[in-house]
């Protein structure tokens, strides 16, 4: 019943358990068991925090004025990255979690029937897709409040724009009327940053998955040891990316004011 | 022709657009690189942003790479 075998696994994630008509998949298992690691490390360390750090205070500590100079770099002041500060920070760590787990070796292969129980969750494009999702929406909210509703509709229809290029003369309203159609491209451009978001890191972790297999079945010990090896790599920089990518469409959508 | 062996030439043909992403990489470090050679100090920070944008450019050929999985 529980062995160690390993095949390539399907696009969409696999069924393990039933509650009634609602089934449950094995990366939802390996969220919850992540999920039970950053509890444990908040109950077990983060509770007692001191006025004078020991060593592991300080490694959190490091970790978080890193972050913290990381995303400054994206928004250019301070205050601007103490607003988004939690969940930019959120997504990096738990993306690089994500990512990172998948390679524990034999954790993935404990199959219980013939379905894997625990999957990377990044490898499950419900996850990334979701993320992305909601990640998009709330900057549309963010900027919804800032702009008013005239304003949010004003950055896609940009009626205000043409008009006052016509009245300046006919040249500038003509070459207005690009803008205009630049402008109506911008929603497309919206649900384009939906699905590259989600598609990156979705195709680079399930990838690499894949690939570890196909390699460790047909190749001796070298090569798997090198492609794993990368493939650290690889969920690292994606994680930050994601996060990067993030960090800018915030700080892109409140920093437009025209005129 | 089978439906099989169309599925077949269409899972290669989805890997040629694979080439696109080789060149803009190698254009993107070799920027790099002439970046680091006239400013050796900012290395670290060029290095960084370099690795953050092969992520980037490298987004098409992992669509293509999934798209080879869906077929």
């Amino acid at each position: 019943m529980l062995n160690f075998e390993r095949e390539i696994s399907d696009i969409g994630p696999e069924a393990v358990a039933f509650i009634g008509n609602f089934k449950i998949v094995n990366s939802t298992l390996m969220i919850v068991l992540i999920l039970i690691i950053f509890l444990l490390v908040y109950f077990l360390i983060v509770r007692k925090f001191k006025e004078q750090p020991d060593n592991t205070q300080s490694f959190m500590e490091i970790l978080y004025e890193n972050i913290a100079l990381f995303i400054d770099q994206i928004t250019g002041s301070r205050s601007k990255t103490e607003k988004i500060l939690p969940i930019i920070a959120t997504l990096f760590i738990f993306l690089g979690f994500s990512n990172l787990i998948g390679l524990i070796p034999g954790l993935t292969s404990i199959t219980v029937g013939d379905v894997p129980l625990f999957r990377s969750p990044t490898a499950d494009f419900n996850l990334t897709f979701t993320l992305a999702l909601g990640a998009v929406i709330a900057i549309q909210v963010v900027s919804f409040k800032q702009n008013g509703l005239l304003g949010y509709l004003g950055q896609y229809f940009k009626v205000k724009h043409v008009y006052r290029s016509f009245r300046k003369g006919l040249q500038e309203g003509f070459t207005s009327l690009i803008d205009f159609g630049i402008g109506l491209l911008d929603i497309v451009g919206e649900l384009a940053k939906v699905l590259s978001l989600s598609l990156r890191l979705f195709g680079n972790i399930y990838a690499g998955e894949v690939l570890a297999v196909i390699l460790i079945g047909s190749l001796a010990w070298v090569v798997p040891a090198a492609w794993t090896t990368m493939n650290v790599l690889v969920g690292i920089i994606q994680a930050l990316v994601f996060g990067s990518l993030v960090a800018a469409y915030y700080t892109l959508s409140t920093s437009t004011n025209e005129g | 022709m089978e439906i099989e062996s169309a599925r077949l030439i269409a899972k290669g043909l989805a890997t040629l657009s694979m080439f696109g992403s080789a060149l803009g990489e190698g254009y993107l470090i070799g920027k790099a690189l002439e970046a680091i050679g006239r400013n050796p100090d900012q290395t670290g920070s060029i290095f960084s942003k370099m690795i953050i944008g092969v992520a980037l450019a490298e987004s098409t050929a992992i669509y293509a790479f999934v798209a080879f999985f869906l077929i």
